[in-house]
């Protein structure tokens, strides 16, 4: 699952993470990160068996944690099916399909939002 | 050997075999190219891509009383107006005059709009003569109401097109899109082997008069584009690179929004993509030989468009088939290939035409002049006032620092040689990175004592042998004052600063007499 995880400024110095990684079997990416002295954000990707185990120690810790609910969609009535989005995605979540339409897959999609602004006829739209 | 006249027949007696330009390259495989000739009489083309050089004239018919318009702006993009008093001609890479609106809405989009039926508003002056007093009007348009609304595109359907990559380490915006940092990703254009001029190579069938399939309508190619370039080196009897190009004429009453969209390239323009199908007669066994060629057999070279230049180096030779895969391989890396016009409408348009054809809706036509096949290559622009290269700018000596130097001694050093710049070197003056005058002041407010705590580590470099007004640009782009100029074994040679490039200007106005 994808979700932001925030930090309070007191939780910056504290290694919440790195006990989450040590202690359960989880697989953890951090997708993008904002984090100063005044607290901040995280957007994690978190997999594995103990993942929601994992979850419950760092909500309990402290941090607050909201499941990503995004949705990418393309406007099939702008999209012309260029593809010029499709090389440019960091998580190949566009794909041109056997028929040659270009498809957005929402649940590899990170929000980068390099697509929304890359494609020539705004068809593609970010939503979180 | 057959006759356009003797295809026609068959079109109206409903006999004629058409198939598109992806069918035949099987059909020749299979049946071999002897059998295809025979069989087939038409194959038909298909493209949907971005083409900048594109536009209208429309009519607006006569005010009462009369305006002679000087300037028009449709929908807040401004139309040319210097022909006759009610014509104009509004091109797709026109951006709005609206500051806040730009190129997100050009031209282009004003061509779609109108095709879409959308009301446009149209503003319109005038300096007054005696024949049309009236100097000023606002008022709204459509597709209905304008006489006539005719779009003719200097220069369409290029036949190949380089593939774009950057290899410089910032994300470049251009009209092949959003190019990634070190070759990050590679754009191409062509439609390939369902591309008109691939299929026609050596123009033996297109020329004035040839009817084709324009936005949705029946449009007419007037004869070769602006930049048809017969000169370019060939593989497979296709050109490696952007070639031959149309002029084409059609009327936007009959076209469908389907196939022609505004759009725009982000930090570049708008454009208009064009679908445009072409009908290959198949006169004989060359023609078809011609059209069976494949994504595999059409080589494109993959440009490096990091450099500002006319003409930009080419990384390495790909082939349409490979571009098409979705990545291709350069020095063992995979690289993620994107296409900027769309292989699904361009297919959509070759069925299309097919079936107009096969319903008996559109006959072919003869050209009454072929395009030109040998002896047209443009040639570029040169500039009265030379450019200048950075390594011809009279600079300061240069003055440089450590990284551990201390922060007073620098700023000491600045002070007595009136700089605000200051690149940190290695022993061998290899940068390292750069200080202005603003560090120092930062470092004294915050305490910091050693030059590597303040200075900046990325550093926008400027190169010798690069022109002047691109670092120009490049100061303008990155917000900043100066920038170090490196040598090809990448020592720091000097410092070209905004204030150089100023006094450049005001150097070459007085010469000029400005």
């Amino acid at each position: 699952m994808k979700a932001w995880l925030k930090f309070s400024p007191e939780m910056v110095n504290k290694a919440v993470i790195t006990d989450l990684i040590k202690n359960y079997d989880v697989s953890f990416n951090i997708l993008r990160a904002d984090i100063n002295p005044k607290g901040g954000k995280m957007l994690i990707e978190i997999n594995g068996s103990e993942a929601e185990k994992g979850i419950e120690y760092i909500e309990k810790a402290g941090i607050d944690v909201s499941p990503v609910k995004r949705v990418v969609k393309k406007d099939t009535d702008l999209c012309i099916d260029c593809g010029a989005c499709v090389s440019i995605c960091p998580v190949k979540a566009i794909v041109v399909e056997e028929d040659w339409t270009v498809d957005v897959n929402d649940t590899e999609c990170v929000g980068c939002k390099l697509c929304t602004y890359s494609c020539p006829t705004k068809a593609i739209k970010v939503v979180e | 050997m057959k006759t356009i006249e003797e295809i026609n027949q068959r079109i109206k007696d409903g006999d004629a075999v058409v198939v598109t330009a992806a069918e035949m390259t099987q059909i020749v495989n299979e049946n071999g190219v002897d059998k295809a000739a025979n069989d087939i009489d038409v194959v038909t083309t298909g493209t949907f891509g971005a083409m900048c050089s594109s536009g209208a004239f429309l009519n607006f018919g006569h005010t009462d009383p009369p305006i002679k318009m000087t300037k028009t702006y449709l929908n807040g993009v401004e139309a040319y107006s210097g022909i006759a008093a009610v014509d104009s001609y509004i091109g797709a890479t026109q951006p709005s005059r609206i500051p806040e609106i730009g190129i997100d809405y050009g031209g282009a989009h004003v061509i779609e709009d109108l095709i879409r039926g959308k009301d446009i508003e149209l503003i319109a002056s005038s300096y007054g003569t005696d024949c049309y007093p009236l100097t000023e009007l606002k008022t709204h348009i459509n597709i209905e109401n304008l006489n006539e609304a005719i779009m003719v595109n200097p220069r369409n359907c290029y036949q190949n097109y380089a593939a774009a990559i950057n290899t410089t380490d910032e994300t470049i915006y251009t009209y092949m899109g959003t190019l990634l940092p070190n070759m990050g990703n590679v754009s191409f254009s062509s439609a390939g082997a369902l591309s008109p001029l691939l299929n026609d190579p050596y123009f033996q069938t297109i020329g004035m008069g040839t009817k084709i399939f324009m936005c949705g309508a029946e449009g007419y190619v007037i004869g070769e584009g602006t930049q048809h370039n017969t000169e370019v080196q060939r593989k497979n009897g296709v050109p490696v690179n952007g070639a031959g190009t149309l002029m084409l004429k059609g009327d936007m009453k009959q076209m469908d929004p389907e196939y022609v969209r505004g759009a725009t390239m982000p930090k570049y323009g708008s454009t208009l993509y064009v679908g445009l199908g072409i009908p290959i007669p198949i006169l004989n066994n060359d023609i078809a030989q011609r059209t069976a060629i494949s994504d595999e057999d059409i080589v494109c070279q993959i440009m490096d468009y990091g450099t500002p230049k006319r003409s930009k180096p080419v990384v390495i030779e790909s082939n349409y088939k490979q571009l098409r895969s979705g990545s291709v391989e350069i020095d063992g890396v995979e690289i993620e290939t994107s296409p900027l016009s769309s292989y699904k409408k361009a297919l959509e348009i070759a069925l299309e035409l097919k079936s107009w054809i096969n319903k008996g809706d559109f006959l072919l036509t003869n050209p009454v002049k072929l395009l030109k096949s040998e002896g047209s290559s443009p040639r570029p622009l040169s500039i009265r006032r030379q450019t200048v290269l950075v390594n011809e700018i009279k600079s300061k000596p240069l003055i440089t620092a450590n990284p551990t130097d201390d922060i007073r001694d620098v700023a000491k050093r600045m002070v007595q040689n009136s700089i605000n710049h200051l690149p940190v070197v290695d022993a061998d003056q290899k940068l390292l990175g750069i200080v202005t005058s603003w560090d120092i002041a930062n470092a004294v407010a915050k305490g910091k004592n050693m030059l590597k705590d303040v200075m900046t580590k990325k550093v926008v470099i400027a190169r010798e042998d690069e022109p002047v007004d691109v670092i120009a640009r490049r100061i303008d782009k990155h917000e900043i004052s100066g920038l170090p100029i490196i040598s090809k074994n990448n020592r720091v040679m000097g410092m070209i600063t905004a204030e150089d490039i100023s006094r450049l200007m005001c150097a070459r106005n007085l010469k000029d007499g400005v």
